[in-house]
């Protein structure tokens, strides 16, 4: 991009030097938004337009049924479960994942031996891919050989293999508890962030009116964290609703559909029910679900004085 | 008093690093499942420790594997990925954050947005679109693809980044008689680079780790990632080769481990606390 450098623009008679940087603003943004327009504008706009369609999905071919998807997907029971699934997940593993991360980041808070090594290792979980975390996972369900089950047999807590992944509601409870494990480092980082920023006087000020930790705790720290939790939870929930590979991984859905949250209803309709018109009618569902949680993020975050890293 | 901060400190560390084992146990258990004999890991009564330690799972699984051809694909790929996001998102993050322009304000929200858009909606048109042009099955889609991703994260991440650096520089040069884009790549460049390298390095871990995309849009051994090769190379409904699993568990972990290293104190630090593509 020679023709717009600072030199040969402030050569271009009749601009002013402000009308030439914002000329040069727009070409560095110009990459950007022709990638968001191929890769994400486009896409969008044309999930929408798959979901009046019905679509083969081998062949690729298909017709216009107008909002007949639509109709099929509010009145299928399927959806229903699913969403139902999807809720269940989500309110489930969030929960866990912020009050064992809000303990841990207290607990790492402390001074103790070796404490940034503690740190590090806390969020090893959250950077490991799915796939490895979901294999050790599955590795250590096993019925036979596991050593979950090794553990409870030798510990004399249970006198027979429990079946994690197979039936229910223990796939329910093992998609939640990777889940949890997976995912509270993320709000370790953030709460731990925002625990350092909170000044020690209100702490000692606390401590001279003789507050115990407990109301220490509920008096400034939790007030002090609104903020980010908030936030936290916002996030967390967008990316638990849509969360495919951990459960795809772990269990596929099952025991039948019992753990079938919504991106997978998506990924069966479309390439296992080979309807991939309908499928992107339940994606738009999703969307419209997290539009909300997108628009609160939104607000949150905006209104405050612009981003937050 | 200070007898006592260090009885306290001990007392923490006795109940805090129980709880970190049992965290980091999973991959504990990993490395011990890949470097025990196969004969070990279906005794009765099982062995913690292995007993004989070998490396033969890892000979397997590099010389009679598609493995390596695996770990090939998903270095060129998330390298692939990270360089094409990275130039984009620095431009796109620099104009952002220094420069005025109608619509600015509106694009960084947009930013905001489809960064934490479900890439569910994402798959369906990609798919239909790579078809189309003749590319699917081909690591070239799956970049493409993941740009959709990790763009708008690198944006993001960049943009705070930028927003933190003080401008006292830049202006200096440009009062000094540098141009926009001298200055940029004199002044700006050089300052935000530890931020433009966490951006890289982050970018990279979301496209290693990338699974969804791989599975959908790449059917063919030539083009697969580590991630969804792994799986269907080693899962099947009849028998799941569970030390080899761990070993290329293992192996796929270790560039992470080294790229986590370098990040780790930037993380700890604080930045980015909501900043980390979940």
């Amino acid at each position: 991009m020679p023709s717009l450098t600072g030199e040969t623009a402030r050569l271009t008679k009749g601009w002013s030097l402000s009308r030439q940087y914002s000329a040069l603003g727009m070409l560095l943004i110009l990459p950007t938004l022709l990638t968001f327009l191929l890769v994400i504008v486009y896409p969008l706009v044309y999930a929408v337009y798959l979901s009046f369609f019905s679509i083969y999905t081998p062949t690729l071919q298909g017709e216009w049924v107008g909002l007949e998807n639509y109709r099929r997907m509010l009145s299928s029971s399927e959806f229903w479960t699913s969403l139902r699934t999807t809720i269940v997940w989500t309110v489930s593993t969030l929960t866990l994942q912020v009050v064992v991360g809000i303990l841990m980041a207290l607990l790492l808070n402390l001074k103790f031996h070796f404490q940034s090594l503690a740190r590090s290792l806390v969020l090893f979980p959250y950077f490991v891919s799915t796939v490895v975390a979901v294999l050790i996972w599955r590795w250590m369900f096993n019925d036979v050989y596991g050593i979950l089950n090794r553990a409870l047999l030798a510990s004399g807590l249970s006198d027979m293999p429990l079946d994690w992944i197979g039936s229910m509601p223990n796939a329910m409870i093992s998609v939640v508890l990777v889940g949890t494990w997976k995912y509270f480092p993320f709000v370790v980082i953030a709460v731990l962030a925002r625990l350092q920023t909170i000044p020690s006087e209100l702490y000692e000020a606390a401590r001279i009116d003789g507050a115990n930790a407990w109301s220490r705790f509920w008096d400034i720290t939790l007030p002090q964290l609104w903020d980010v939790l908030v936030v936290i939870i916002l996030l967390r929930t967008i990316w638990d609703f849509k969360e495919f590979d951990l459960i795809y991984l772990l269990t596929g859905g099952g025991p039948v559909t019992s753990t079938q949250t919504l991106p997978l209803l998506v990924y069966k309709q479309a390439f296992g029910m080979n309807a991939m018109g309908q499928a992107s009618t339940y994606a738009i569902g999703i969307l419209v679900v997290l539009l909300i949680f997108m628009v609160l993020y939104l607000y949150r975050t905006q209104g405050r004085g612009g981003q937050d890293a | 008093m200070r007898e006592d901060s260090a009885r306290s400190r001990f007392l923490i560390s006795l109940i805090v690093w129980p709880i970190i084992l049992i965290i980091v146990f999973p991959f504990i258990w990993m490395v011990l499942t890949s470097i025990k004999p196969q004969t070990e890991l279906f005794r009765i009564p099982p062995s913690f420790w292995p007993t004989r330690i070998t490396f033969e799972h890892y000979a397997t699984l590099f010389e009679q594997t598609s493995f390596l051809k695996y770990m090939r694909n998903s270095i060129i790929l998330s390298t692939m990925t990270t360089v094409v996001v990275i130039v984009i998102a620095v431009l796109g993050a620099y104009s952002l954050t220094r420069f005025i322009y109608p619509g600015r304000e509106r694009i960084a929200t947009l930013v905001l947005l489809t960064y934490l858009l479900p890439s569910v909606v994402l798959v369906l048109p990609l798919y239909l679109m790579m078809v189309r042009i003749g590319v699917a099955n081909s690591l070239f889609s799956l970049v493409i693809a993941y740009v959709s991703f990790a763009l708008p994260y690198a944006l993001w991440l960049l943009r705070s980044f930028m927003a933190s650096m003080p401008e006292d520089l830049e202006s200096a040069a440009l009062v000094d008689g540098a141009s926009r884009l001298g200055a940029f790549f004199d002044i700006v460049l050089p300052q935000t680079l530890p931020g433009i390298v966490s951006t890289a390095l982050f970018t990279f871990i979301a496209a290693w780790n990338e699974y969804f995309y791989a599975l959908i849009l790449v059917n063919t051994d030539e083009a697969r990632p580590a991630t969804t090769g792994v799986i269907s190379m080693l899962v099947t409904s009849f028998n799941i080769e569970w030390s080899l699993l761990m070993a290329a568990s293992v192996a796929m972990s270790l560039p992470l481990i080294i790229i986590f290293m370098f990040l780790q104190g930037f993380l700890l630090r604080g930045f980015a606390g909501t900043g980390v593509k979940g």
